[in-house]
C-alpha cells in the first residue's frame, strides 16, 4: 500500500485517481474518516440532556446524543438485531430512548440495549449487553465543537493534542463571535450536494489564488454597484504582496488569514449591503450608542479567517462548513450558521443576512468550478493535478512551534492536508467500534 | 435628509416588516383550510393573476429587468431553509434578498461570468392551484403550488413546493411586496438554484 501512495502523492503533485478511484474512497472510509478526529457537531445543536442529531461521520449513519449526564455519545444509527436504521429523524429532545421500528428493540442514549421484545425466546443465555448499539469509542469536545475518532492513540491524547495551534485559531474566531463560546448558537443550515469528490471542496478551503478569477462575477458586480474598497477586491492584482498569508499548521489544519486587507480598517463597511442594513444601523445604534452599535457591526461582518481542520470541518466567515463525502463522486457541503445569545436580536438579524451573501454571489461559481475539475479527473489521458504554486520560490518560513506561513497565493494548503493524508492512508491502523 | 424611499436603500425591511412577514405565514397556511372569501375587485384580481404569472415567465425567459419591474420598491424575495418556515431574524435561509440585492442578483449573472450560470440555466415554471383572498387595505394574497424544470448542462432537475405572495398596489400597479418560496425539500440538500425560482 505504501509504495502506491508515494506514486500518487508527489512533492508538487497528486494523481488524478486520488480524486477518482473507488477504492481509494473506500480506503478513506477506513482512514481519514475513521483513524483521525472528525467533527460532528456542535454542542448548541444538543443542548439539553436527552437531545440529539444525526449526523455522518464519512459514510457512516450516527446519532450524536447527550445524556441525562450531560455526556456525549456518537452511535452507529443500525439496529444490532436486523439493519435497520433507529433513528428516522434529523434531530430531537426529550428522548432518552431508541426504538428500533422494525421489531420494537430498545437503546438507551447512551448506546445500551435496554429492552428486546419477548426476550426469553431468544434462549437462557441470551446477553442483550451484546447488542448494545455501536459507538464510536472517542467522543471530545474543544469550546462547542465535538469531535469523534476510532482510533485509540489519538483518541487517548485528546483533542487539544491534534488541533495543535488550530486551536489558538479556533480561540480567535470565538473572540471575533463575543468571546464566549457557551454564546455561540448553531441557527439553521445551507446544505448543497456537490457532484465532485470531497476533496475538490477540500482543495479550495485555503485556495487564496481563485477569489480573482472564480468569483469574477462576485467583483465585477460589486465594483459596478458599489465601487472601489468593498468585500474582498483586495484580491485583485499582486496578491502576494499583501500582509495577508497562508499556514501549514501541522496535522493537515491550515490557515489563511484575510485579515490584515478586511480589517485593516472597518469590515463591516466593506460589505456588500445587507438586506435592511440601514435600518438595523439605524435601531442599533439608537438602542446602544454609536460606539457599542459599531463593536457590533465588526463582529456580525465575517472573521476574516479560513481556518480549515482537516478532514472536514472549515471556519469561513462567521459560518462552518462541513464536508461529508457521500460517493466518490459526490457530496454533502453544509454551511451551518451561528447566532449570538445575550446580544441584541437585531444583532442576530444582522448575523443572518450577513451569512446568506457569499452562498449566494460567491459559493455558486466555486462549486460550479469543483464540479468541473472532477469532470476533467475522469479524463485518462491526463494523470496529475497541479499543487506546486510557491514549492520552488522559497517564500516559506518555519517558526519555532513548526508552523509554516507563506504568501497568500501558495498551494501550501493542499501541500500540508496531502501530507496529512498520504500519512493516514499509509497507516496500518484499522480501529472498530465499540 | 436621506432619501429612505428608494430601492437602493433598506430603511424598510425593519422589525415591523418582519413582524409583518410572520403574520404572512400564518396567514398563507391558510388553517381554515379553505381560503377566505374573496372580496377584491374583479379587475384587481385579474392583474394579480397577470402578475403572478408574469413574474414567473419573466424569470424563466430571463428578461430578469423587466422581472425586477415586477417587485415593489419595498419588496423581500425569501427562500426558507427549513419547511414550515422560521422567522429569517433568528435563522438562516436559502436566499433572502431585499430589493437592492436582488438588482445584486441580477446584475451577477449579468456580469457573463457568473458561471454558476454558464451555461445559463434554463427554467420553465408551472403555478397550479393558484388561491387569492384580501390582505390588508390595498393588498391581495396568494398561494400556489409549483414545479420548476431547472436545465442545466444537459440535465433536467424538479423543484417542487408552493409560492406565498402578498401583492400590493403601488401607485397604479400591483407589484410583488413578498414572495416567499417554500421548497419542499428546503432543508435537505440543494443543487445550483443561481437562477430566480
Amino acid at each position: 500500500m505504501t509504495k502506491k501512495f508515494d506514486d500518487i502523492v508527489q512533492a508538487g503533485r497528486v494523481h488524478r485517481t486520488v480524486y477518482t478511484d473507488e477504492d481509494i474512497f473506500s480506503r478513506e472510509q477506513q482512514t481519514v474518516f475513521s483513524e483521525t478526529w472528525v467533527y460532528l457537531a456542535h454542542a448548541s445543536e444538543i443542548p439539553e440532556p436527552n437531545s440529539y442529531v444525526a449526523r455522518k461521520m464519512g459514510l457512516r449513519s450516527v446519532i450524536v446524543t447527550r445524556d441525562k449526564t450531560r455526556e456525549v455519545h456518537v452511535l452507529l444509527n443500525r439496529c444490532t438485531h436486523r439493519g435497520a436504521t433507529v433513528c428516522r429523524e434529523k434531530k430531537g429532545d426529550k428522548t432518552p430512548f431508541f426504538t428500533c421500528p422494525y421489531h420494537g428493540w430498545t437503546f438507551r442514549n447512551t448506546g445500551e440495549c435496554a429492552a428486546v421484545p419477548h426476550e426469553d425466546a431468544y434462549g437462557d443465555g441470551f446477553n442483550k449487553q451484546s447488542f448494545n448499539l455501536k459507538k464510536v469509542p472517542y467522543v471530545a469536545e474543544y469550546r462547542g465543537f465535538i469531535f469523534a475518532t476510532l482510533n485509540a492513540d489519538k483518541g487517548k491524547k485528546g483533542i487539544k493534542h491534534h488541533l495543535k495551534s488550530a486551536a489558538e485559531r479556533i480561540d480567535e474566531w470565538i473572540e471575533h463571535n463575543g468571546g464566549d463560546h457557551k454564546a455561540i448558537r448553531i441557527s439553521g443550515a445551507q446544505q448543497y450536494s456537490v457532484h465532485a469528490n470531497w476533496k475538490c471542496l477540500y482543495d479550495n478551503a485555503g485556495d487564496g489564488y481563485h477569489p480573482e478569477f472564480s468569483h469574477q462575477s462576485l467583483l465585477q458586480m460589486t465594483q459596478q454597484r458599489y465601487g472601489a474598497g468593498m468585500d474582498l477586491d483586495y484580491f485583485s492584482g499582486g496578491i502576494d504582496a499583501t500582509p495577508m498569508y497562508s499556514q501549514d499548521l501541522g496535522n493537515g489544519h491550515t490557515f489563511l488569514d484575510q485579515r490584515p486587507c478586511m480589517y485593516e480598517a472597518s469590515a463591516f463597511d466593506r460589505q456588500r449591503p445587507q438586506p435592511g442594513r440601514e435600518a438595523i444601523v439605524e435601531q442599533l445604534s439608537q438602542e446602544v450608542g454609536e460606539q457599542q452599535a459599531k463593536e457590533y457591526f465588526e463582529m456580525s461582518t465575517g472573521a476574516g479567517m479560513n481556518l480549515n481542520i482537516f478532514p472536514n470541518l472549515l471556519f469561513i466567515g462567521n459560518q462552518l462548513q462541513v464536508i461529508t463525502p457521500l460517493a466518490v463522486g459526490l457530496s454533502d457541503m453544509t454551511w451551518y450558521s451561528t447566532t449570538i445569545d445575550n446580544v441584541p436580536a437585531t444583532v442576530n438579524t444582522l448575523r443572518m443576512r450577513t451569512q446568506e451573501d457569499f452562498t449566494a454571489f460567491g459559493e455558486p461559481d466555486d462549486t460550479a468550478n469543483f464540479e468541473a475539475c472532477f469532470k476533467g479527473m475522469q479524463e485518462r489521458e491526463i494523470d496529475w493535478i497541479d499543487i506546486s504554486r510557491h514549492l520552488h520560490t522559497q517564500v516559506d518560513r518555519t517558526d519555532e512551534n513548526g508552523i509554516v506561513t507563506s504568501v497568500i497565493s501558495s498551494d501550501i494548503h493542499m501541500r500540508a492536508y496531502y501530507a496529512e493524508w498520504k500519512k493516514l492512508m499509509e497507516s496500518s491502523d484499522e480501529s472498530t467500534l465499540g | 435628509m436621506t432619501d429612505k424611499s428608494n430601492s437602493q436603500t433598506s430603511y424598510y425591511l425593519n422589525d415591523a416588516f418582519y413582524d409583518r412577514l410572520m403574520r404572512l405565514v400564518d396567514d398563507w397556511r391558510l388553517d381554515d383550510g379553505v381560503s377566505p372569501a374573496l372580496s377584491i375587485d374583479g379587475t384587481d384580481k385579474q392583474a394579480c393573476e397577470s402578475l403572478i404569472v408574469a413574474e414567473a415567465r419573466l424569470a424563466d425567459d430571463l428578461r430578469l429587468e423587466a422581472w425586477l419591474d415586477c417587485y415593489s420598491d419595498e419588496s423581500v424575495y425569501w427562500i426558507p431553509s427549513s419547511y414550515p418556515a422560521a422567522d429569517p431574524r433568528q435563522e438562516i435561509t436559502l436566499e433572502f434578498h431585499d430589493k437592492r440585492r436582488l438588482q445584486d442578483r441580477v446584475a451577477r449573472i449579468r456580469t457573463g461570468v457568473a458561471y454558476s450560470m454558464v451555461p445559463v440555466i434554463r427554467t420553465r415554471h408551472i403555478l397550479g392551484h393558484v388561491e387569492y383572498w384580501q390582505g390588508d387595505t390595498n393588498e391581495i394574497r396568494a398561494r400556489a403550488s409549483f414545479i420548476i424544470d431547472a436545465l442545466f448542462n444537459d440535465k433536467h432537475r424538479i423543484l417542487s413546493g408552493w409560492m406565498g405572495y402578498s401583492l400590493v398596489k403601488e401607485k397604479n400597479d400591483w407589484k410583488i411586496a413578498v414572495k416567499q418560496i417554500n421548497l419542499i425539500d428546503a432543508d435537505c440538500l440543494q443543487e445550483n438554484n443561481t437562477f430566480f425560482l
